[in-house]
């Protein structure tokens, strides 16, 4: 069971801290060494419509993700800021 | 030679520093990847001569992806590594950092944009950074050339193996080192953050790009216009057209040699543009008519890229450019083929997958026409206003998208999904702009003459020789019944292998009416690469892509440009 809910379904505006990040080696390793990793504080900017890319905050830089990537993203939800 | 390497993750100002202890000439922008091949150059350090190579940026050393790769096998060829970290993103920076200090070569610190740090209220504890890390740590601005000298008297502390901690732990340990080395203090949302954000949100986003759009075409407009009718077309009318006169004078005015070095008389005289001699319309052209708009270009190009607006953009299309197998960073390549197609055969080398790549390349070959030819046509079609214009690039932007959605669905493969950094928007340091711009202009201006030189050679040759007319009586079904254009054009298609620049000006003198020439423009721009981008392409691509792609580009212009043909004889 996974706690908390992933960076596409996550709220603009708000913060969160990742619990998990799915996926093979690879994509873990790259959504890790941009900063997507357990532990880290993320905020969610916006989000495209039609499944576009997800922007979100994480230390102070800001990313952006395809919407599949995003969906590998878990996070517990904080209250706000 | 000993060997220094500059790493660290993309977009850190790895080559400005590069250029700063080399002197060298090194193109740096702000948006990650820029620094497709690694460049290399000289340094002294204490008299002794090294090497120093700036590495791909990568954010770790994990072979995920070419550039990681190589960067890992260019670590065990290095003799001292220079870890460049961005002060402003201490954590991320740590990572790649930690992965070369365990690399087991000597490591030295640059902790570099330490001004933008400071501006940001960002505070990192250099020495006890250089504490835990083992290593001499150098605070740098290398934008503004601050800390490089320390930077260089260190080089000799180097160390290899500093600290000791295991693989699983590095996060832990970045997390240690970033609690006791940096502070942050509260500042206040800037408003070039307010506006980084909001270039990006969907719904803002697309206003923004409009109007950034609008006012980079009407810069380059004004500033195309400003260099070519006030500066070089005066100077070329005034100073120049006499002493090529007095040169036609003293070549008795007529005969191949006259032909080929000042041109033929159009209606009893010389023209710039239509004579066709090397000494009009092979410097009149490159310089003032496509320089003049390359410049232009390329002077936008730089504030935009330099302000961080591309990966933005890249992000914002991000949507459209899947339904063509792409993501939106592959509108890099799109935009940088706009000024020239050469680089933007390069710079899909950013592109990861085979089958990106290749949609990249033949889109952007096919309709992304260069500010040379883009210039020409506008200047020749222009004329007869938006009647002309319209269905030109109307059918040139059709091609694009429809080419993209058949090659989406005939290439197999993944295409990945875009993740990347925004860096911040950042006011463009003038120094740079203005030194890869003058850098880019140079090398259009070298690698583009002497084509053109050769092209207007070539092509009198042709036409003395008579092979002009052989090969137009050769194609006569296409060029005359498909397209519709008369026999004389062939040397435009001939030339236009070349340079298409000259091929679109051989059309002026021909007297064609608005469809022909609507045609014959969209043709020229669509049936194949000039030889330049055509070679960079099969390197980039190698020679089996290269051909399907190239088939594809002949098929697609022969049923592009009968249907055009058709349609305009109807619409006209």
């Amino acid at each position: 069971m996974k706690l908390g809910i992933d960076l596409a379904q996550m709220d603009a505006g708000k913060w969160g801290i990742v619990t998990s990040v799915e996926g093979g080696h690879g994509v873990i390793s790259r959504l890790e060494s941009l900063g997507l990793r357990p532990g880290a504080r993320v905020s969610k900017i916006s989000a495209h419509f039609f499944k576009g890319p997800v922007i979100v905050n994480v230390n102070n830089r800001r990313i952006a993700l395809g919407y599949g990537l995003a969906r590998k993203v878990f996070v517990d939800m904080e209250g706000d800021k | 030679m000993k060997k220094i390497l500059l790493m660290g993750n993309p977009n850190v100002g790895k080559s400005v520093l590069f250029s700063r202890l080399t002197g060298a000439h090194v193109i740096a922008s702000n948006y990650p990847g820029t620094t497709v091949e690694f460049t290399k150059g000289k340094l002294r350090v204490g008299g002794e001569p090294f090497e120093i190579i700036d590495v791909p940026g990568t954010y770790s050393l994990d072979p995920t992806s070419d550039a990681e790769r190589v960067a890992t096998d260019m670590v065990a060829d290095g003799d001292i590594i220079v870890a460049v970290m961005d002060a402003t993103a201490l954590e991320r920076s740590l990572n790649l950092t930690l992965h070369l200090l365990k690399s087991g070569k000597p490591v030295v610190v640059a902790l570099n944009m330490s001004d933008a740090a400071r501006h940001e209220g960002i505070e990192i504890d250099a020495p006890r950074l250089e504490e835990m890390l083992g290593v001499p740590v150098v605070p740098t601005a290398a934008v503004r050339g601050e800390g490089i000298k320390e930077l260089v008297d260190r080089l000799p502390d180097a160390k290899a193996d500093s600290m000791d901690f295991s693989d699983e732990n590095r996060w832990k340990v970045i997390g240690e080192v970033v609690e006791q080395c940096q502070k942050v203090k509260h500042r206040h949302h800037t408003f070039l953050e307010w506006l980084g954000d909001a270039s990006v949100h969907p719904l803002t986003g697309l206003p923004i790009a409009v109007v950034a759009g609008l006012l980079a075409f009407w810069i380059i407009r004004m500033v195309g216009l400003g260099l070519e009718g006030r500066i070089f077309s005066p100077l070329f009318e005034n100073i120049w057209l006499p002493i090529v006169y007095r040169i036609s004078e003293a070549m008795g005015g007529e005969g191949f040699l006259h032909q080929v070095i000042v041109g033929q008389l159009v209606e009893g005289e010389l023209d710039l543009e239509q004579s066709f001699g090397l000494l009009t319309t092979g410097l009149y052209v490159p310089i003032a008519i496509v320089l003049s708009y390359v410049f232009a270009f390329y002077l936008v190009l730089g504030v935009v890229e330099d302000i961080g607006y591309l990966p933005r953009l890249g992000v914002m299309l991000d949507t459209l450019m899947h339904h063509f197998g792409l993501h939106g960073l592959s509108i890099m390549p799109m935009l940088l083929g706009l000024g020239c197609n050469v680089p933007g055969a390069m710079a899909t080398r950013l592109l990861e997958g085979r089958k990106e790549r290749f949609i990249a390349s033949v889109m952007m070959a096919i309709a992304v026409p260069c500010m040379a030819q883009l210039a020409m046509v506008i200047g020749l079609v222009g004329q007869h206003g938006i009647k002309g214009l319209a269905p030109v690039f109307m059918t040139l932007f059709l091609v694009w998208l429809g080419v993209g959605v058949l090659l989406r669905f005939m290439v197999k493969g993944e295409t990945p999904e875009i993740l990347s950094e925004m860096p911040p928007y950042r006011l463009p340091y003038w120094k740079a702009m203005l030194k890869k711009l003058w850098m880019r202009t140079k090398a259009f201006i070298c690698e583009a003459v002497p084509f053109v030189l050769l092209g207007v050679v070539l092509m009198n040759f042709l036409y003395a020789l008579g092979i002009v007319d052989a090969l137009g009586s050769l194609f006569e079904p296409v060029i005359t019944r498909m397209l519709g254009l008369p026999g004389e054009a062939t040397g435009a298609l001939i030339v236009g292998f070349l340079r298409k620049d000259v091929a679109v000006g051989m059309l002026a003198p021909l007297g064609l009416e608005l469809r022909q020439l609507v045609v014959a423009s969209v043709v020229l721009m669509i049936y194949f690469p000039c030889v330049a981008t055509f070679i960079v392409l099969i390197k980039e691509l190698g020679i089996k892509d290269m051909a399907k792609g190239a088939a594809l580009m002949i098929a697609v212009t022969l049923v592009v440009g009968t249907a055009l043909n058709f349609l305009l004889q109807v619409v006209y």
